[in-house]
């Protein structure tokens, strides 16, 4: 672990560019080709994939020199992974995992940013990334849920801290609790005993609170004898499924998101979406259920000296191929009546919400500027509605709606399963 | 803070206090250059007042648009076009666009397609400006370098708007030459030393018909994209040839008959970098084609307008081919594969695996020039790379050189790279002594003379001394040295 691993990959960017686009095959429109929210708003070449991985390089080189705007360049990412997946489209090295180790190392020294401390501190006190309303279980009052810290379930459905603390999102977690019930699924959550999953967390380059959260929520699932988590929230599925692998405490746990799991039970005949529910809808690929929630891949090996950037073991890279992608969109065209149109960034390659890296919190005006973009793109396809598969994204885009005065709805997949069903 | 407090604040108050910045934590993503400041121009006025700044104070500048890696002097005043990124006008009756320098080929790219038109794409590739002279793989069926310019908007090294051509009497863009000033022996090539100084801020790109889908339906996921299938009416074929001189003659032939929408004369190692989505891949790749190939060979797109049109060319190319003992490399025909070289070689998409990818670095010598001719040369260069690969120096590309026809294909591009690992000071050193040596030798045995980077008094003489007059007439634009020459718009 840590930044010098990554000295060579750094080394290797040629500042083409091509991680401020989507990937280059792909461009459609002039109005819809970037892919990095930081570079489209901040413009320094310094904001982009690129540009972070020429300061690393220079800073591993020369040391690092924590200016304001050193932090500023930092913090403005919400560490979405595009910049990633446009370079390997090209090139052969790692973009995404040395700017996250960037943020860890600022944290590490020191050099936070006074909003993220904020919330960080909430985490310590709290056990959440959200400030705290009630007691976490409350959504759940009157359901008759099965405790999973205290009877035998096959499914244990993780909430998170924005779906269970933010009172507007908690119809997220009745409806998958509708859906899971409707199925028949023995599930149970663990209620008030539930923990952030501490993904946010790590976004914000705080590594050591993710790992006390990850020990925390493994040792309950331990305990409890869990076998299969389920999150409707794509942060946690990326926690659970990436992050607790990459630093090895997911064992054997089986990790799914709720769009993966309603799909199942579709196509098992489970769950059958009846009532027609006539709308044209779009969809957009939370990030890390989509690029980011391909598996962690556990990569020993030595840079084979010589003329190439090879390995050995030749090195496999995460390049956004194996996220989740095709599990959402069968759900949505499943639902009668329902319309799937796309936009034009979608899948590897979608535009972020805005949300990650904790940049609704530590710059919320960005945020929303990213979230409008979307908005954008979103009606310029036509449809009345964004679908989409995580609270945080729902969130910010309906915030940008709101501000755009759009009359753009966002709905949860969740939400229009819960309905059809 | 290199410039003084005084300038800064001028400087601020024309692009605004959040588009410009001096702070050393941005220099590593400027070239690792320490710059006095970089500065963001949203249009033509501010790039104007930003000049005459920088002429008040007698303070250099350089202009980039997208910038691959370059090095710039100490203290200078960096002007990043990242803003003005916009597409003016794609005017479809006179057949051109009025760009902004950091509009992207890609960009632009996919909104001629709708229209059924095409320009000119440089080898450099779709991640870079689409204003940048020079030249690529559609260069017989869309010209290159200057032909392709119209009318331009200029800010000279002194702060003066100059717009050339029919835009300088009329607000129109359809020509460089007239009826207002033509200044085509000054506003050249983006490739030194011909670099003109100063800034482009706007140009008129001509434009050609696409006989291509309005869009491909690009199937799969990063870094494998494919077509469903090969485009109605586009074929992509590599043929290889039992010698050069075959090659050259169908090469030629092709040419004189337009029959190609490309002809790209890539190597080997060059169509692997293509394929292949990794470097074990490329290597794997590059070796069975090695194998396959009958000798030297060029990469062909054909694209009919109808199908007849599409069955004529294909006869005709097929026939050349054949007469000049040709043939298909047939891996290479697997619809996929097939697919995969079109998108990828009509978008240019591929550029950077074909130069970045394997090693981080590459070092090439291009020359345009009579087609025939450079090739020799290029044999030799090839031939002179080989105990270079050996040393495990470079990148194994077989000693291969590549190139090109322009429109008939008498005079084209000729290019030679050496991939390496930027970081092995040795190879480095290797590859700086062979492209030294390479340049002499062309110019030594009569081939050409190549006037990039240090170029030997010699060369410059037998060149009429060409260096001199180039530099008195930009000294004449740039009375206070304020621009100096380079300017990367790539």
């Amino acid at each position: 672990m840590g930044l010098e691993q990554y000295q060579g990959d750094v080394n290797m960017c040629c500042r083409c560019s091509a991680c401020k686009f989507i990937p280059l095959q792909h461009v459609k429109s002039y109005d819809f080709s970037y892919v990095c929210p930081s570079i489209s708003r901040f413009q320094f070449h310094s904001y982009s994939g690129g540009g972070r991985a020429n300061i690393i390089s220079a800073g591993l080189k020369n040391g690092f020199n924590y200016t304001d705007k050193f932090l500023d360049i930092v913090y403005n990412c919400q560490m979405c992974g595009a910049c990633g997946v446009s370079c390997n489209y090209a090139m052969d090295m790692e973009l995404q995992e040395p700017i996250n180790e960037l943020r860890i190392k600022c944290v590490a020294e020191g050099k936070t940013h006074p909003e993220l401390e904020r919330v960080i501190k909430t985490l310590k006190k709290t056990g959440a990334m959200v400030p705290v309303q009630g007691k976490r279980g409350d959504w759940a009052k009157g359901l008759d849920l099965k405790d999973a810290t205290k009877e035998k379930v096959d499914v244990l459905f993780h909430v998170g801290c924005l779906t269970s603390y933010n009172k507007d999102m908690h119809k997220l977690a009745r409806a998958t609790a509708q859906i899971l019930k409707k199925a028949k699924v023995n599930f149970g959550i663990a209620g008030d005993m539930e923990t952030c999953c501490g993904g946010r967390a790590y976004q914000m380059g705080y590594e050591k609170e993710f790992l006390k959260q990850a020990k925390m929520n493994m040792s309950m699932i331990k305990k409890a004898g869990i076998k299969t988590v389920v999150t409707a929230c794509a942060d946690g599925y990326h926690a659970f499924k990436v992050l607790y692998d990459k630093y090895e405490l997911k064992g054997d746990l089986k990790v799914l998101h709720i769009t993966e799991y309603i799909d199942m039970l579709i196509k098992e005949g489970k769950l059958k979406p009846k009532k027609a529910l006539d709308m044209v809808v779009t969809y957009h690929d939370p990030c890390r259920l989509g690029r980011l929630g391909e598996p962690w891949i556990h990569y020993k090996g030595k840079k084979i000296p010589g003329d190439r950037f090879v390995f050995d073991p030749p090195k496999e890279y995460r390049r956004g191929t194996k996220g989740v992608y095709e599990p959402p969109r069968d759900i949505i065209k499943s639902i009668p009546g329902v319309k799937l149109i796309e936009m034009e960034r979608i899948r590897e390659y979608a535009w972020c919400c805005g949300a990650g890296g904790g940049v609704n919190e530590s710059n919320p005006d960005f945020a929303e500027w990213t979230a409008t973009e979307r908005i954008f793109e979103a009606t310029a396809t036509g449809a009345e509605a964004i679908v989409s598969a995580c609270p945080w994204c729902e969130v910010t885009l309906s915030q940008a709606i709101e501000e755009n005065e759009s009359s753009l709805k966002v709905y949860d997949i969740v939400e229009l399963v819960a309905k059809a069903l | 803070m290199a410039l003084s407090k005084e300038i800064y604040r001028e400087l601020e108050d024309i692009v605004g206090e959040e588009f410009i910045c001096s702070d050393p934590a941005i220099m590593p993503s400027y070239h690792g250059s320490d710059l006095g400041a970089v500065v963001l121009p949203e249009n033509t006025v501010q790039v104007q007042a930003i000049v005459k700044t920088c002429n008040r104070y007698k303070l250099q500048f350089s202009a980039v648009a997208t910038g691959w890696t370059g090095s710039f002097k100490k203290d200078i005043v960096y002007i990043d076009m990242r803003r003005m990124n916009r597409i003016i006008e794609i005017n479809e009756k006179n057949m051109y666009a009025v760009i902004e320098p950091y509009v992207i080929t890609a960009e632009l790219q996919a909104e001629c397609f709708k229209k059924g038109l095409h320009f000119n794409v440089k080898g450099a590739g779709s991640n870079c400006s689409a204003m940048l002279r020079g030249h690529g793989h559609l260069d017989q069926s869309t010209s290159g370098d200057d032909r392709n310019h119209l009318a331009i908007e200029w800010v000279t090294p002194e702060g003066e708007i100059v717009r050339s051509g029919a835009l300088g009497s009329t607000d129109e863009w359809f020509c460089g030459d007239g009826p207002g000033p033509s200044i085509r022996a000054i506003l050249t090539s983006a490739v030194p030393p011909g670099v003109t100084p100063g800034v482009f801020t706007k140009a008129a790109i001509k434009l050609y018909h696409w006989a291509g889908p309005p869009k491909y339906d690009i199937q799969g996921l990063s870094p494998k994209y494919t077509l469903p299938e090969v485009p109605k009416n586009m074929m992509a074929r590599y043929y290889s040839f039992p010698s050069v001189e075959k090659m050259w003659q169908a090469e030629i032939r092709l040419g004189e008959n337009e029959i190609c929408m490309e002809l790209m004369g890539f190597n080997v190692s060059m169509v692997a970098a293509n394929i292949a989505t990794c470097n074990e891949d490329d290597e794997r790749i590059f070796k069975r084609l090695n194998k396959e190939k009958k000798g030297p060979g060029f990469f062909v797109i054909i694209a009919g307008n109808s199908d007849n049109d599409f069955a004529f060319k294909k006869k005709a190319l097929e026939q050349i081919v054949r007469e000049a003992e040709g043939e298909s490399m047939k891996s290479l025909e697997d619809p996929e594969t097939e697919g995969i070289l079109i998108a990828q070689c009509t978008r240019v998409t591929a550029s950077i695996r074909e130069t970045f990818r394997a090693g981080g670095a590459f070092s090439s010598i291009p020359i345009m020039s009579q087609r025939d001719l450079t090739i020799k040369w290029a044999i030799g260069a090839g031939e002179a790379k080989l105990p270079l690969i050996k040393a495990g120096h470079i990148v194994d590309d077989g000693g291969a050189f590549f190139g090109w026809g322009v429109e008939q294909g008498h005079v084209g591009k000729t290019e030679i790279f050496c991939k390496f690992d930027p970081a092995n000071e040795k190879a480095k050193a290797a590859v700086e002594k062979w492209s030294k040596e390479q340049g002499r030798r062309a110019f030594d045995e009569s081939y050409f003379a190549l006037m990039m980077g240090e170029v030997s008094d010699d060369i410059k003489a037998n060149m009429c001394h060409y260096d001199k007059w180039w530099i008195a007439l930009t000294r004449a634009f740039d009375p206070n040295d304020v621009a100096p020459q380079g300017g990367p718009l790539v």
